[in-house]
């Protein structure tokens, strides 16, 4: 029984994860931050992502998909912040994470993507004025622990 | 005439100083200086060649500073600057220039073109003439201390989320450090992981550093709309607060036009030296190297480039040190033609991108650096500026260029050795 409960154990235990195992995981960390992202192109990708049958050219083409929406929500220079979009942004980075080939990114997949999900989850503490971002990260140790174990 | 119309030509006639009355008078009227800006290049419109788009300035300079100029409009022959062409020149001085300086470093008599468009934009500002992105942009600077409306309590999120992921105190407020980290709050919103970044290889470097909670925004709007006054207010804040902390230097983080603002333009704008250094991150992190206080584990193996921002390399003069730097990261470090001094802007700067009216043209101008990418094809693109990050992305997806862009420092700090 594995049980992953600081982040040294959060980040070692990923790397031993193979690409799709990452991508898999990747899939969950975002969905349980998929609300906080109205874009439905995000929720089609993560889908995608989470399918373990998905074909290479599907999960490229859910990869251009996710990249096209995150572009048309970040903040821009100048422009006035709104948190609650920077959250969905952030959700849309994870999926981009989620989905990219393993070894193009540092720190892996599945790292990337939790990292980007706690953002997530930061943006809307921003909002709200409630600490939301480690209970995200407890929650991660809590998914990988049960994919480990299952 | 409007009083509105009034303040932008005294803006105007107080923005004409010794170089600006020497340039206008030295101009071979040669073009050279549209091959040289994007705008025009990707365009093709001559209405985009940077002499052109100081019209109105040069006719003021002309009638009231010049014989033949003052007899001219005295019978008639040439007509005062009017508020209709002022609200024509509005796209072709904020739309249509980032300010990148390249025309500067081809006219052969050696104007400083860029220096007589921010010069300019203080008149335009002053007669009502500039984008509504950017006015917005400036009064939240002004009232909240940063562009984007990003108050303290989110950067005490972005900080405490940081320190959770990182395992490590972020210094906030530490009186005597030796170096204060601005922040641009692109960072803040669109990149947080750079705190980290920073936070990490300081901690490895032994970097004594902090940042302060009363003046911790980069950016300067008031360079970018043109307004001395409110740009020397937002530079005195960065002092006040690094005078409260003692700090020996400030440090301008990866934003452009931050550097140019606080290291080249802040103490002119205050009237007086600081007493604090100010550095940019990428002079530091290549001090750091060279002190062999910057310990690399593993390289890059992808193909990487670099893109310089124009006010960080052509404005500032920070060129070797981000090449020094990626070598340490990348096996396969290529430059792409014209880079340096020369490169092209990525077509956002300037106050670009916070003008939605610009969108498209920003767009266009972007098929520059395309061309240059398309010589080395690289697997990724570096560079060491939030506001070209977020354009370099939106051209690449324009142009169907699957390509990641990353930060420079963010890197480098993937890349420290363990203990």
């Amino acid at each position: 029984m594995t049980t992953i409960s600081n982040e040294r154990e959060f980040r070692a235990a990923l790397d031993k994860l193979d690409a799709t195992q990452q991508r898999l995981l990747a899939a969950r960390f975002v969905t349980s931050v998929l609300p906080l992202c109205t874009d439905e192109r995000i929720s089609h990708a993560v889908a995608v992502a989470a399918d373990s049958e998905a074909s290479a050219a599907t999960l490229a083409e859910a990869l251009r998909t996710a990249k096209a929406a995150t572009i048309d929500c970040h903040a821009r220079c100048g422009a006035e912040g709104d948190w609650e979009a920077q959250a969905g942004y952030f959700v849309a980075r994870a999926a981009i994470a989620a989905l990219t080939p393993l070894g193009q990114l540092p720190g892996g997949s599945a790292w990337q993507a939790a990292m980007s999900c706690r953002m997530a989850q930061t943006s809307k503490s921003i909002v709200s004025g409630e600490e939301t971002a480690g209970l995200e990260s407890e929650q991660q140790y809590r998914m990988l622990s049960t994919y480990m174990n299952s | 005439m409007t009083a509105s119309l009034e303040r932008g030509l005294n803006a105007f006639r107080e923005q004409i100083d010794a170089p600006v009355a020497s340039f206008f008078s030295s101009c071979v009227h040669c073009g050279m200086c549209a091959e040289a800006c994007l705008f025009y290049t990707e365009t093709g419109d001559p209405s985009y060649t940077p002499i052109h788009k100081l019209e109105p300035l040069r006719r003021v300079w002309q009638q009231e500073y010049t014989f033949w100029g003052r007899l001219a409009k005295a019978v008639g022959l040439s007509k005062p600057v009017t508020d209709e062409e002022l609200a024509q020149w509005e796209t072709l001085v904020y739309d249509s220039c980032t300010l990148c300086g390249r025309c500067s470093m081809v006219c052969p008599v050696g104007n400083d073109i860029a220096y007589m468009l921010r010069r300019m934009r203080e008149g335009m500002a002053a007669s009502g003439h500039a984008p509504e992105g950017l006015v917005g942009a400036t009064r939240r600077a002004v009232t909240i201390g940063s562009p984007m409306g990003v108050k303290l309590p989110a950067l005490q999120a972005q900080i405490g989320h940081t320190e959770k992921d990182i395992g490590m105190t972020i210094p906030v407020d530490v009186v005597g450090a030796d170096y204060m980290l601005l922040l641009s709050s692109m960072e803040i919103m669109n990149f947080p992981e750079f705190i980290g970044a920073i936070a990490r290889i300081f901690s490895k470097a032994g970097v004594s550093w902090t940042i302060s909670s009363e003046a911790f925004e980069a950016t300067n709007s008031g360079i970018q709309i043109g307004v001395s006054e409110i740009a020397a207010e937002l530079v005195q804040r960065v002092v006040d607060a690094a005078e409260k902390l003692k700090v020996k230097n400030v440090i301008s983080p990866e934003c452009g036009h931050a550097y140019m603002a606080i290291r080249w333009e802040g103490p002119n704008l205050i009237g007086k030296p600081y007493n604090f250094k100010v550095v940019h991150i990428l002079e530091l992190l290549d001090d750091l190297r060279k002190q062999g206080r910057l310990k690399i584990s593993g390289k890059e193996t992808q193909r990487l480039t670099y893109h310089d921002p124009c006010q960080i390399a052509r404005r500032g003069g920070v060129v070797d040190q981000p090449r020094h730097l990626l070598n340490m990261v990348a096996e396969n470090f290529v430059e792409m033609p014209e880079t340096g001094t020369m490169n092209w802007c990525c077509g956002a700067g300037g106050g670009v991108s916070s003008n939605e009216r610009a969108d498209g043209l920003r767009l266009s101008a972007f098929k520059r650096k395309k061309k240059q990418l398309d010589v080395v094809r690289p697997d990724a693109l570096v560079s060491a500026c939030s506001n070209c990050r977020i354009q370099l992305e939106d051209g690449l997806e324009e142009n169907n260029m699957d390509m990641p862009v990353l930060s420079l420092t963010e890197t480098i700090a993937e890349h420290l050795a363990d203990d």
